[in-house]
Protein backbone atom coordinates (compact mmCIF):
# COMPACT_ATOMS: atom_id res chain seq x y z
CA UNK A 1 0.00 0.00 0.00
CA UNK A 2 2.69 2.31 0.89
CA UNK A 3 4.22 2.58 -2.71
CA UNK A 4 0.77 3.43 -3.86
CA UNK A 5 0.52 6.90 -2.22
CA UNK A 6 2.52 8.82 -4.43
CA UNK A 7 0.53 7.76 -7.46
CA UNK A 8 -2.37 9.01 -5.29
CA UNK A 9 -0.78 11.64 -4.41
CA UNK A 10 -0.17 12.68 -8.12
CA UNK A 11 -3.55 11.78 -8.86
CA UNK A 12 -5.22 14.44 -5.85
CA UNK A 13 -3.06 16.80 -7.72
CA UNK A 14 -3.87 16.36 -11.15
CA UNK A 15 -7.85 16.75 -9.89
CA UNK A 16 -7.40 19.87 -7.41
CA UNK A 17 -5.30 21.94 -10.74
CA UNK A 18 -7.56 20.53 -13.74
CA UNK A 19 -10.22 23.35 -14.49
CA UNK A 20 -12.52 24.08 -16.88
CA UNK A 21 -12.24 27.42 -18.90
CA UNK A 22 -14.95 29.54 -17.15
CA UNK A 23 -15.19 33.29 -17.26
CA UNK A 24 -16.39 35.97 -15.40
CA UNK A 25 -19.12 37.56 -17.33
CA UNK A 26 -18.57 41.46 -17.82
CA UNK A 27 -22.52 43.01 -16.78
CA UNK A 28 -23.64 44.20 -20.47
CA UNK A 29 -24.04 40.58 -21.78
CA UNK A 30 -27.07 38.16 -20.55
CA UNK A 31 -25.19 35.02 -18.56
CA UNK A 32 -26.40 32.60 -21.37
CA UNK A 33 -24.64 33.98 -23.93
CA UNK A 34 -21.13 32.89 -21.68
CA UNK A 35 -22.24 29.93 -21.32
CA UNK A 36 -22.37 29.25 -25.20
CA UNK A 37 -19.76 32.11 -25.61
CA UNK A 38 -17.68 29.40 -23.01
CA UNK A 39 -18.10 26.45 -25.65
CA UNK A 40 -16.63 28.38 -28.12
CA UNK A 41 -12.67 28.99 -28.63
CA UNK A 42 -11.58 32.51 -29.28
CA UNK A 43 -9.87 32.27 -32.88
CA UNK A 44 -6.99 34.65 -32.48
CA UNK A 45 -6.00 33.48 -28.56
CA UNK A 46 -4.14 30.47 -27.52
CA UNK A 47 -6.29 28.44 -24.71
CA UNK A 48 -9.04 31.06 -24.20
CA UNK A 49 -12.37 30.47 -24.77
CA UNK A 50 -14.96 32.77 -26.71
CA UNK A 51 -16.14 34.00 -23.38
CA UNK A 52 -13.15 34.60 -21.52
CA UNK A 53 -11.13 36.63 -24.24
CA UNK A 54 -11.51 40.60 -24.83
CA UNK A 55 -9.61 40.08 -28.17
CA UNK A 56 -11.98 41.95 -30.78
CA UNK A 57 -13.08 39.29 -32.61
CA UNK A 58 -14.09 37.46 -29.42
CA UNK A 59 -16.73 40.74 -28.75
CA UNK A 60 -18.34 40.38 -32.09
CA UNK A 61 -18.90 36.40 -31.76
CA UNK A 62 -20.29 37.45 -28.11
CA UNK A 63 -22.38 40.46 -29.42
CA UNK A 64 -23.52 38.06 -32.42
CA UNK A 65 -24.53 34.95 -29.56
CA UNK A 66 -26.51 37.90 -27.99
CA UNK A 67 -28.00 38.56 -31.10
CA UNK A 68 -28.73 35.14 -31.94
CA UNK A 69 -30.23 34.59 -28.43
CA UNK A 70 -32.49 37.43 -29.26
CA UNK A 71 -34.13 35.65 -32.75
CA UNK A 72 -34.63 33.01 -30.37
CA UNK A 73 -31.80 30.29 -31.76
CA UNK A 74 -31.34 27.03 -29.82
CA UNK A 75 -27.90 26.73 -27.88
CA UNK A 76 -27.37 23.56 -30.62
CA UNK A 77 -27.91 26.05 -33.74
CA UNK A 78 -25.89 29.01 -32.48
CA UNK A 79 -22.72 26.14 -31.83
CA UNK A 80 -23.29 24.87 -35.30
CA UNK A 81 -23.49 28.04 -37.01
CA UNK A 82 -19.85 28.83 -35.84
CA UNK A 83 -18.78 25.33 -36.81
CA UNK A 84 -20.34 25.85 -40.29
CA UNK A 85 -17.38 28.71 -40.19
CA UNK A 86 -14.96 27.28 -38.10
CA UNK A 87 -15.38 23.76 -38.10
CA UNK A 88 -15.25 21.17 -35.12
CA UNK A 89 -12.02 22.95 -34.02
CA UNK A 90 -13.73 25.69 -32.73
CA UNK A 91 -15.57 23.99 -29.94
CA UNK A 92 -14.03 23.15 -26.68
CA UNK A 93 -15.60 19.58 -26.10
CA UNK A 94 -15.24 17.82 -29.17
CA UNK A 95 -18.25 15.79 -30.55
CA UNK A 96 -18.83 12.18 -29.10
CA UNK A 97 -18.24 10.40 -32.84
CA UNK A 98 -15.42 8.83 -35.41
CA UNK A 99 -12.18 9.31 -34.28
CA UNK A 100 -13.20 11.95 -31.54
CA UNK A 101 -14.18 8.76 -29.21
CA UNK A 102 -10.39 7.91 -29.32
CA UNK A 103 -10.06 11.55 -27.73
CA UNK A 104 -12.84 10.75 -25.20
CA UNK A 105 -11.75 7.21 -24.30
CA UNK A 106 -7.63 8.71 -23.94
CA UNK A 107 -8.20 9.22 -20.02
CA UNK A 108 -9.95 6.44 -19.30
CA UNK A 109 -7.50 4.05 -21.57
CA UNK A 110 -4.56 6.03 -19.82
CA UNK A 111 -5.11 5.21 -16.55
CA UNK A 112 -6.10 1.86 -17.21
CA UNK A 113 -2.79 1.53 -18.99
CA UNK A 114 -1.25 2.72 -15.53
CA UNK A 115 -3.78 0.68 -13.41
CA UNK A 116 -2.21 -2.39 -15.44
CA UNK A 117 1.35 -1.60 -15.19
CA UNK A 118 0.98 -0.85 -11.48
CA UNK A 119 -0.61 -4.35 -11.22
CA UNK A 120 2.39 -6.29 -12.66
CA UNK A 121 4.75 -3.70 -10.67
CA UNK A 122 3.25 -5.03 -7.47
CA UNK A 123 2.67 -8.83 -8.63
CA UNK A 124 6.25 -9.10 -9.05
CA UNK A 125 7.30 -7.37 -6.30
CA UNK A 126 5.13 -9.43 -4.32
CA UNK A 127 6.69 -12.64 -6.06
CA UNK A 128 10.19 -11.71 -5.30
CA UNK A 129 9.58 -11.69 -1.62
CA UNK A 130 7.98 -14.87 -1.84
CA UNK A 131 10.68 -16.26 -3.56
CA UNK A 132 13.00 -15.24 -0.57
CA UNK A 133 10.74 -17.24 1.57
CA UNK A 134 11.01 -15.27 4.43
CA UNK A 135 7.75 -15.04 6.94
CA UNK A 136 6.42 -11.58 6.94
CA UNK A 137 8.01 -11.43 10.87
CA UNK A 138 11.08 -12.12 9.58
CA UNK A 139 10.75 -9.37 7.24
CA UNK A 140 9.83 -6.77 9.80
CA UNK A 141 12.60 -7.49 12.01
CA UNK A 142 15.28 -7.33 9.05
CA UNK A 143 13.63 -4.15 7.72
CA UNK A 144 14.22 -2.87 11.47
CA UNK A 145 17.55 -3.63 11.34
CA UNK A 146 17.96 -1.85 8.21
CA UNK A 147 16.53 1.17 9.72
CA UNK A 148 18.64 0.98 13.29
CA UNK A 149 22.07 0.89 10.64
CA UNK B 1 11.04 -11.80 -26.96
CA UNK B 2 7.73 -11.59 -24.67
CA UNK B 3 4.32 -10.04 -25.96
CA UNK B 4 3.77 -8.05 -23.20
CA UNK B 5 7.28 -6.32 -23.74
CA UNK B 6 6.40 -5.56 -27.57
CA UNK B 7 3.13 -4.04 -26.52
CA UNK B 8 4.80 -2.06 -24.62
CA UNK B 9 7.42 -1.19 -27.00
CA UNK B 10 4.13 -0.10 -29.62
CA UNK B 11 2.91 2.16 -26.95
CA UNK B 12 6.19 3.95 -26.25
CA UNK B 13 7.20 4.34 -30.28
CA UNK B 14 3.33 5.54 -30.40
CA UNK B 15 3.60 8.08 -27.85
CA UNK B 16 6.97 9.20 -29.01
CA UNK B 17 6.01 9.38 -32.61
CA UNK B 18 2.18 11.35 -31.38
CA UNK B 19 4.56 13.83 -29.81
CA UNK B 20 7.06 14.25 -32.77
CA UNK B 21 3.77 15.01 -35.39
CA UNK B 22 2.17 17.57 -32.77
CA UNK B 23 6.00 19.56 -32.68
CA UNK B 24 6.18 19.53 -35.87
CA UNK B 25 2.93 21.05 -36.73
CA UNK B 26 2.45 24.13 -37.78
CA UNK B 27 -0.49 26.41 -36.15
CA UNK B 28 -0.96 28.45 -39.24
CA UNK B 29 -1.64 25.44 -41.75
CA UNK B 30 -5.51 25.00 -40.21
CA UNK B 31 -7.53 24.70 -42.92
CA UNK B 32 -10.57 26.48 -43.70
CA UNK B 33 -13.58 24.97 -44.00
CA UNK B 34 -15.01 27.36 -46.66
CA UNK B 35 -12.46 25.95 -49.27
CA UNK B 36 -14.79 24.50 -51.87
CA UNK B 37 -17.32 25.81 -50.74
CA UNK B 38 -19.30 28.65 -52.11
CA UNK B 39 -17.75 32.60 -50.92
CA UNK B 40 -20.03 33.29 -48.19
CA UNK B 41 -22.08 36.76 -49.76
CA UNK B 42 -22.14 40.18 -47.53
CA UNK B 43 -22.92 44.23 -47.91
CA UNK B 44 -20.61 46.56 -46.19
CA UNK B 45 -19.90 49.88 -46.72
CA UNK B 46 -16.95 50.96 -49.02
CA UNK B 47 -14.73 53.35 -47.21
CA UNK B 48 -15.24 57.06 -48.16
CA UNK B 49 -12.32 56.93 -51.32
CA UNK B 50 -13.94 54.37 -53.02
CA UNK B 51 -18.13 55.33 -52.32
CA UNK B 52 -17.47 57.20 -55.66
CA UNK B 53 -16.26 54.29 -57.90
CA UNK B 54 -18.62 51.41 -55.96
CA UNK B 55 -21.41 53.54 -54.23
CA UNK B 56 -22.79 53.22 -50.89
CA UNK B 57 -22.98 49.59 -50.41
CA UNK B 58 -21.07 47.16 -52.19
CA UNK B 59 -22.81 43.41 -52.48
CA UNK B 60 -20.49 40.73 -52.78
CA UNK B 61 -23.07 38.42 -54.90
CA UNK B 62 -22.95 40.88 -57.59
CA UNK B 63 -19.61 39.56 -58.12
CA UNK B 64 -19.37 36.52 -57.35
CA UNK B 65 -19.38 33.99 -60.32
CA UNK B 66 -18.34 36.29 -62.68
CA UNK B 67 -14.93 37.35 -62.06
CA UNK B 68 -11.89 35.94 -59.42
CA UNK B 69 -11.67 37.67 -56.71
CA UNK B 70 -8.96 38.05 -54.43
CA UNK B 71 -10.31 38.98 -50.84
CA UNK B 72 -7.66 40.32 -47.92
CA UNK B 73 -8.77 41.09 -44.72
CA UNK B 74 -6.98 43.81 -43.12
CA UNK B 75 -6.41 46.25 -40.33
CA UNK B 76 -4.22 49.95 -39.45
CA UNK B 77 -3.19 48.10 -36.34
CA UNK B 78 -1.94 44.74 -37.96
CA UNK B 79 1.43 45.42 -37.91
CA UNK B 80 4.03 44.49 -39.43
CA UNK B 81 2.11 41.84 -41.44
CA UNK B 82 -0.74 44.30 -42.86
CA UNK B 83 2.02 46.62 -43.59
CA UNK B 84 4.06 44.31 -45.59
CA UNK B 85 2.08 42.94 -47.90
CA UNK B 86 -0.22 46.36 -48.82
CA UNK B 87 2.23 47.36 -51.37
CA UNK B 88 2.45 43.38 -52.60
CA UNK B 89 -1.32 43.60 -53.16
CA UNK B 90 -1.67 46.97 -54.77
CA UNK B 91 1.30 46.01 -57.06
CA UNK B 92 -0.39 42.75 -58.38
CA UNK B 93 -3.82 44.85 -58.40
CA UNK B 94 -2.46 47.25 -61.14
CA UNK B 95 -0.98 44.19 -62.90
CA UNK B 96 -4.24 41.95 -63.25
CA UNK B 97 -7.25 45.10 -62.74
CA UNK B 98 -8.98 43.73 -65.67
CA UNK B 99 -8.99 40.17 -64.82
CA UNK B 100 -9.45 39.52 -60.74
CA UNK B 101 -10.83 41.90 -58.25
CA UNK B 102 -9.39 42.84 -55.43
CA UNK B 103 -11.00 43.41 -52.58
CA UNK B 104 -9.98 44.69 -49.28
CA UNK B 105 -11.87 44.75 -45.37
CA UNK B 106 -10.58 46.50 -43.24
CA UNK B 107 -11.87 44.56 -40.08
CA UNK B 108 -12.32 46.04 -36.25
CA UNK B 109 -10.58 49.44 -36.77
CA UNK B 110 -11.23 52.83 -36.74
CA UNK B 111 -12.41 54.64 -39.81
CA UNK B 112 -9.84 57.70 -39.54
CA UNK B 113 -7.07 54.83 -39.14
CA UNK B 114 -8.08 53.10 -41.87
CA UNK B 115 -7.98 55.89 -43.95
CA UNK B 116 -4.82 56.82 -43.24
CA UNK B 117 -3.60 53.46 -43.80
CA UNK B 118 -5.34 53.67 -47.43
CA UNK B 119 -3.40 56.68 -47.94
CA UNK B 120 -0.06 55.80 -47.09
CA UNK B 121 0.16 52.87 -49.39
CA UNK B 122 -1.89 54.59 -51.90
CA UNK B 123 -4.24 51.69 -52.25
CA UNK B 124 -6.76 51.95 -55.38
CA UNK B 125 -8.40 48.76 -55.34
CA UNK B 126 -12.40 48.95 -53.37
CA UNK B 127 -11.86 49.18 -49.50
CA UNK B 128 -14.65 47.74 -47.29
CA UNK B 129 -15.55 49.08 -43.90
CA UNK B 130 -16.07 45.98 -41.22
CA UNK B 131 -15.40 47.85 -37.75
CA UNK B 132 -17.19 45.06 -35.87
CA UNK B 133 -15.59 42.35 -38.00
CA UNK B 134 -18.79 40.35 -38.64
CA UNK B 135 -17.59 39.67 -42.40
CA UNK B 136 -14.22 37.62 -40.46
CA UNK B 137 -16.44 35.96 -38.88
CA UNK B 138 -18.30 34.17 -42.04
CA UNK B 139 -15.13 33.78 -43.79
CA UNK B 140 -14.25 31.51 -40.50
CA UNK B 141 -11.18 33.96 -40.11
CA UNK B 142 -8.54 33.68 -37.48
CA UNK B 143 -6.80 36.81 -37.44
CA UNK B 144 -5.27 39.72 -39.74
CA UNK B 145 -4.16 39.46 -42.68
CA UNK B 146 -5.22 36.34 -43.94
CA UNK B 147 -6.49 36.15 -47.84
CA UNK B 148 -9.00 34.09 -49.73
CA UNK B 149 -9.18 33.44 -53.36
CA UNK B 150 -12.34 32.76 -55.47
CA UNK B 151 -12.33 31.69 -58.63
CA UNK B 152 -14.58 32.53 -61.07
CA UNK B 153 -17.70 30.26 -60.52
CA UNK B 154 -17.58 31.81 -57.03
CA UNK B 155 -15.59 29.14 -55.08
CA UNK B 156 -13.92 29.60 -52.51
CA UNK B 157 -10.17 27.95 -53.70
CA UNK B 158 -7.66 28.99 -50.89
CA UNK B 159 -7.30 30.68 -47.20
CA UNK B 160 -3.87 32.32 -47.10
CA UNK B 161 -2.97 32.98 -43.03
CA UNK B 162 -0.48 35.72 -42.46
CA UNK B 163 1.44 38.51 -44.95
CA UNK B 164 1.40 37.01 -48.35
CA UNK B 165 4.55 37.70 -50.19
CA UNK B 166 4.38 38.35 -54.75
CA UNK B 167 5.00 34.90 -55.59
CA UNK B 168 2.64 33.18 -53.68
CA UNK B 169 -0.06 35.75 -54.76
CA UNK B 170 0.85 35.07 -58.00
CA UNK B 171 0.89 31.62 -58.20
CA UNK B 172 -2.99 31.42 -56.57
CA UNK B 173 -4.19 34.60 -58.70
CA UNK B 174 -2.97 32.29 -61.39
CA UNK B 175 -4.74 29.26 -59.94
CA UNK B 176 -8.08 31.05 -59.86
CA UNK B 177 -7.74 32.77 -63.48
CA UNK B 178 -7.54 29.20 -64.97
Amino acid sequence: MKRLWPFLFLLGLGLVFAQTPTGQPPPDLDPEVFKIANQLRCPVCQGESAGESNAGVSQEMRRQIAEMLKEGKSEEAIKRYFVERYGEWILYAPPKRGINWLLWAAPALGLLLIGFGLWRYLAEARRREAELGLSPEELRALEAELEEE
Amino acid sequence: MKLSRLVWLFVILFLGWLFYWGLHRNPGELKSVLVGRPAPDFTLPPLPPFREAYGETFRLADYLGKTPIVLNFWASWCYPACYEEAPILEAAWERHKGEVLFLGINTQDKEEKALEFVRRFGLTFPNLYDPRGKVGIDYGMYGVPETFFIDREGIVRYRHAGAIDAGTLEKRIQEVLR
